[in-house]
C-alpha cells in the first residue's frame, strides 16, 4: 500500500479509494483520499499558515539548499523513493523503463544548486529581493513577493516534470497546492516526501493530491482560495480552469503546443548523415512524442548527399530499431485509431498521386513516417508518428509554419553557426519560443523561458519603496541631527 | 519444426539469454532442460511459460563448476530422456559488465581470471565430458559454447572475462577436430553486448550508445537474436558446419 498523496501532518481524510498495480509477482495499491469541498478549503488554510510561519521567513539560500539536498539524494541509484519510482512509472505510466531511467536522471539534474541560481538569475537582478527589500538603480527599495499559494494542475503525459512547476513555486516562496493526474500521480509525491525528510516545515506548505480533473467544485474552491493558478495539460484540461478563476488572480497556462525539427543540408554530408539520423529519431522517440517538446515533423533540406526521402527510410529504419531497444507505450483503441486513420489518409492521397509516401511497422501502430515530396507542415497523432517535408531552402519554412503559429513551441536544428541565429530570429517572429539542438528537443533547460514567458517573474509582484519615502522616514528618527 | 523431439541442455537458462534459447528451441518442438544454479523460482516460471506455449520443459538445478553435480545431472537426463542431443553451454560465473566499475591490468587479480576459467571453460568442460558419451553413443549431437565478441575487438577490456571466453574458443575448434568424425558439431557464437539481460544491466546508456553508433545494423544485440543463430547451429540446417564461431552483434566484429 503506498499513498499517491502527501499533505502536511495536520491533514487527515476519512475516506479513501485505490488504484491496483500487478507488477512482477507483488501487488501494489495506490491508495488516495476522497475529497470534498472542505479538504480542498482546509489543505489551503494550513499550507497558506505554514507558509506563513516558515517559508515566507526563509531565506532564499536556504530554500535553495534544501532543493539542491533534495535533488542530491535523488542523483544517488540507491536513493529509497528513487528506486520506488523507478519501478512503479513504467507501470504506471507504461513508457519503456529505461526511458525513464534516463530521462529522470537528467532532468532531476536541471534543480541542482547551481541551476537554481540560473533560474532565478535570469529574472531576478538579485535573488535577495525574494527575501528583503533592496535599492534598485532607480532609487527605489524593492521586495518580491510571491503569491500565498499556488494551485497547480499537473499534467500527467511526462514522468517528474511536475516538480519543475512545483520547485518554481517554491523559490518564489509560495505554498503549493498540486493536483496529480492518474496518469502519473506518484512523482511529485515521492519528491515532497523528499523535502519531508530534510525540512518538514517546507514540506508541510505543499499539498500533492490527485483528483479527476474536470471536478469543478474542488477546482473552484481551489482557483478561489489561491492567489496563482498554474495549468499543464491539454487545451480542453486549460478551458476548463480558466474560467474559474477570478480575474484578479494569476492565471498561467502550458496547454497543446507542437515541436518540430529542422535538418541543413549541412548535417546530411557522408560523415554526418547517420548521427544526424540518430539524433532526429531520438527527439520523436523519447516518452512517444507525449511530450510538448517532442517532434511531430522535420524540415528536410535538399542537395545534401542523403535526399529527403532517403532520410524519411533511415529514421524509418531508426525508428525500427528503437522500437528493439525501447518499445512504445502500448496505445488506447483511441489512439491507435488515430493512427491509423491518419495512415490511411496518407496512404489514399498517394494512391491519389499526391507526392506523399507512407512507412510504417508491419501489423502494429509501434512507428509512422509520412514523407511529403513538396513543402509543408502537419501536425502528428503522436506516439511515434513523425512527419518529413522535404524542403529547398529551409530559409522558406515561415509560409508553411505560419497557420499553425498559435501551438508552435520548441525547434530542433542541425544547421551551420552562419544560419543558426537567422533561422532563429525569424522562427522567433512567428512566436517560436525555443531552439534546441538536434537530438535534445526534449530536454530544456534551466531558466528557459517556458513557452515565451517567465519561470518565476510571472508568480511575482514587487513593491517599491520610493526615495522620498525612504527620506521621509529618517525624518523621524527622533536620534537623528 | 527444427528441433522436432530433439533433448537439449542449456546451462544458465533460468534468464537472459539462455532463457530466450530454451523458448526458443522448445517453439522448434525440443524437448528443453533448464539447467539454473540458484533461481529456482525463474526457472520453473518458465518451465511454465513454455508449456504454457504449447512446448516441453523441465528445470534442473546443478552447479556446471561441479563435476559431480554435472555427473548427477547427466544421470538423470540419460533416465528420463534417454540421451541428448543438444547441448548449449551459457552459464558463467556472476559477472556484470561495469566499464566504470571494470577491474584494470593493474588491480586485477589471478583470482578473477580463475573464477572466470572456471565458470566459461571449466563449466563446458565438465558438460561436454559428461555428454559426449551420450552423443557419440547415437553418433549425432550438436554443441553450442556461448563466447563473445570482445575476444576480437575488446573494445572494453574485461580482461578475466575476455580470457576465458577466448579459451572456449580455442576449447570448442580443438574439441571440434575431435568428435566431428563422431557425428558430433561443436560451434560457438560470439554475442555482441546483449541488452538487456541481468549482466548487462550495468552497462551505461553512454557505452550502449557508443556501441550502437559503431554497430552496422544500428542496435544492440537482444537475447532472442542469439536465440536465433543458436537454434540454427543446434538445427540440421548447419550440418557440416563445426569448429565455427559465428559473431552476433549487428556486424560490429567482421570476419
Amino acid at each position: 500500500m503506498f499513498d499517491i498523496f502527501n499533505v502536511p501532518a495536520n491533514i487527515r481524510f476519512k475516506d479513501f479509494d485505490k488504484k491496483v498495480y500487478h507488477l512482477d509477482n507483488e501487488t501494489y495499491q495506490l491508495r488516495y483520499p476522497i475529497l470534498k469541498t472542505s479538504d480542498i478549503k482546509n489543505i489551503i488554510l494550513e499550507i497558506k499558515q505554514n507558509r506563513l510561519e516558515y517559508l515566507s521567513q526563509l531565506p532564499i539560500s536556504n530554500v535553495i539548499t534544501i532543493i539542491d539536498q533534495a535533488i542530491t539524494r535523488w542523483t544517488d541509484p540507491s536513493y529509497p523513493q528513487r528506486q520506488l519510482a523507478l519501478k512503479l512509472l513504467p507501470v504506471i505510466t507504461d513508457y519503456d523503463a529505461e526511458t525513464i531511467k534516463l530521462e529522470i536522471k537528467r532532468f532531476i539534474r536541471l534543480f541542482r544548486k547551481k541551476e537554481l541560481f540560473r533560474f532565478i538569475e535570469n529574472e531576478l537582478p538579485q535573488s535577495e529581493i525574494l527575501d528583503d527589500f533592496h535599492p534598485q538603480r532607480s532609487g527605489s527599495m524593492v521586495k518580491a513577493f510571491g503569491p500565498e499559494a499556488t494551485f497547480q494542475v499537473f499534467s500527467g503525459n511526462i514522468p517528474g516534470l511536475q516538480i519543475w512547476s512545483l520547485i518554481m513555486t517554491t523559490l518564489v516562496k509560495s505554498a503549493s497546492l498540486g493536483k496529480t493526474s492518474f496518469s502519473e500521480p506518484l512523482f511529485p509525491v515521492l519528491f515532497t516526501q523528499t523535502i519531508a525528510e530534510i525540512d518538514p516545515q517546507l514540506a508541510n506548505c505543499m499539498a500533492i493530491i490527485p483528483w479527476h480533473g474536470g471536478t469543478v467544485s474542488l477546482e473552484r474552491i481551489a482557483t478561489e482560495n489561491t492567489e496563482a493558478t498554474i495549468v499543464y495539460g491539454s487545451n480542453k484540461t486549460v478551458q476548463s480552469i480558466r474560467p474559474l478563476v477570478p480575474m484578479s488572480k494569476i492565471f498561467l497556462h502550458y496547454g497543446y503546443k507542437i515541436s518540430f525539427s529542422m535538418i541543413g543540408k549541412e548535417a546530411l554530408t557522408a560523415d554526418l548523415y547517420t548521427q544526424t539520423i540518430k539524433q532526429a529519431v531520438e527527439d520523436v522517440a523519447i516518452y512517444d512524442q507525449q511530450s510538448c517538446l517532442s517532434t511531430q515533423a522535420i524540415f528536410v533540406e535538399n542537395h545534401g548527399v542523403i535526399t529527403p526521402i532517403m532520410v524519411a527510410k533511415m529514421i524509418a529504419a531508426e525508428l525500427a530499431n528503437y522500437q528493439t531497444k525501447r518499445k512504445r507505450a502500448s496505445l488506447t483503441i483511441e489512439q491507435s485509431s488515430a493512427i491509423n486513420r491518419e495512415r490511411t489518409k496518407y496512404q489514399l492521397e498517394n494512391i491519389n498521386g499526391v507526392s506523399v509516401q507512407v512507412f510504417t511497422s508491419t501489423q502494429n501502430t509501434d512507428w509512422t513516417v509520412v514523407y511529403h515530396a513538396s513543402p509543408g507542415f502537419s501536425s502528428s497523432p503522436l506516439n511515434r508518428f513523425v512527419h518529413v517535408f522535404q524542403i529547398d531552402h529551409l530559409e522558406d519554412v515561415n509560409q508553411y509554419l505560419k497557420p499553425y503559429q498559435a501551438y508552435l513551441q520548441s525547434c530542433a536544428m542541425a544547421v551551420s553557426p552562419t544560419r543558426l541565429f537567422t533561422l532563429a530570429n525569424q522562427l522567433g517572429e512567428i512566436g517560436i519560443n525555443r531552439v534546441s539542438a538536434l537530438g535534445e528537443i526534449t530536454r530544456a533547460k534551466p531558466g528557459w523561458h517556458h513557452d515565451g514567458h517567465f519561470n518565476l517573474l510571472d508568480l511575482l509582484h514587487f513593491i517599491d519603496v520610493e526615495p522620498n519615502a525612504e527620506q521621509m522616514s529618517e525624518k523621524y528618527d527622533p536620534d537623528v541631527e | 519444426m527444427l528441433l522436432q523431439n530433439k533433448v537439449a541442455l542449456i546451462t544458465g537458462s533460468s534468464r537472459g539469454i539462455g532463457a530466450a534459447t530454451a523458448e526458443k528451441f522448445a517453439a522448434e518442438g525440443a524437448f528443453v532442460i533448464i539447467n539454473y544454479l540458484i533461481n529456482t523460482v525463474a526457472a520453473n516460471d518458465l518451465v511454465e511459460k513454455i508449456r504454457c506455449a504449447g512446448g516441453q520443459a523441465v528445470a534442473i538445478q546443478a552447479d556446471v563448476c561441479d563435476l559431480e553435480n554435472v555427473h548427477s545431472m547427466m544421470a538423470t537426463i540419460k533416465d528420463e530422456f534417454n540421451g541428448l542431443d543438444i547441448v548449449v553451454n551459457n552459464a558463467l560465473k556472476h559477472y556484470s559488465f561495469n566499464p566504470k566499475t571494470r577491474k584494470t591490468a593493474e588491480l586485477i587479480g589471478w583470482s578473477n581470471y580463475q573464477d572466470q576459467l572456471d565458470g566459461s571453460v571449466k563449466g563446458t568442460f565438465n558438460i561436454c565430458h559428461e555428454a559426449l558419451p551420450l552423443m557419440t553413443l547415437q553418433n549425432w549431437g550438436r554443441i553450442i559454447n556461448i563466447s563473445s565478441n570482445l575476444v576480437k575487438f575488446p573494445l572494453i577490456p574485461y580482461h578475466d572475462y575476455v580470457t576465458a571466453k577466448a579459451a572456449l574458443i580455442g576449447y570448442t575448434r580443438s574439441l571440434a577436430a575431435e568428435v566431428g568424425h563422431l557425428g558430433v558439431q561443436v560451434n560457438a557464437i560470439a554475442p555482441g553486448l546483449t541488452y538487456p539481460t541481468d549482466s548487462s544491466t550495468d552497462t551505461q546508456n553512454d557505452v550502449r550508445e557508443k556501441i550502437i553508433r559503431m554497430t552496422p545494423t544500428g542496435r544492440l544485440t537482444i537475447p532472442t537474436d542469439i536465440a536465433g543463430t543458436a537454434t540454427f547451429l543446434a538445427s540440421n540446417l548447419a550440418n557440416n558446419v563445426t569448429g565455427q564461431c559465428i559473431c552476433v552483434d549487428g556486424g560490429l566484429v567482421m570476419q
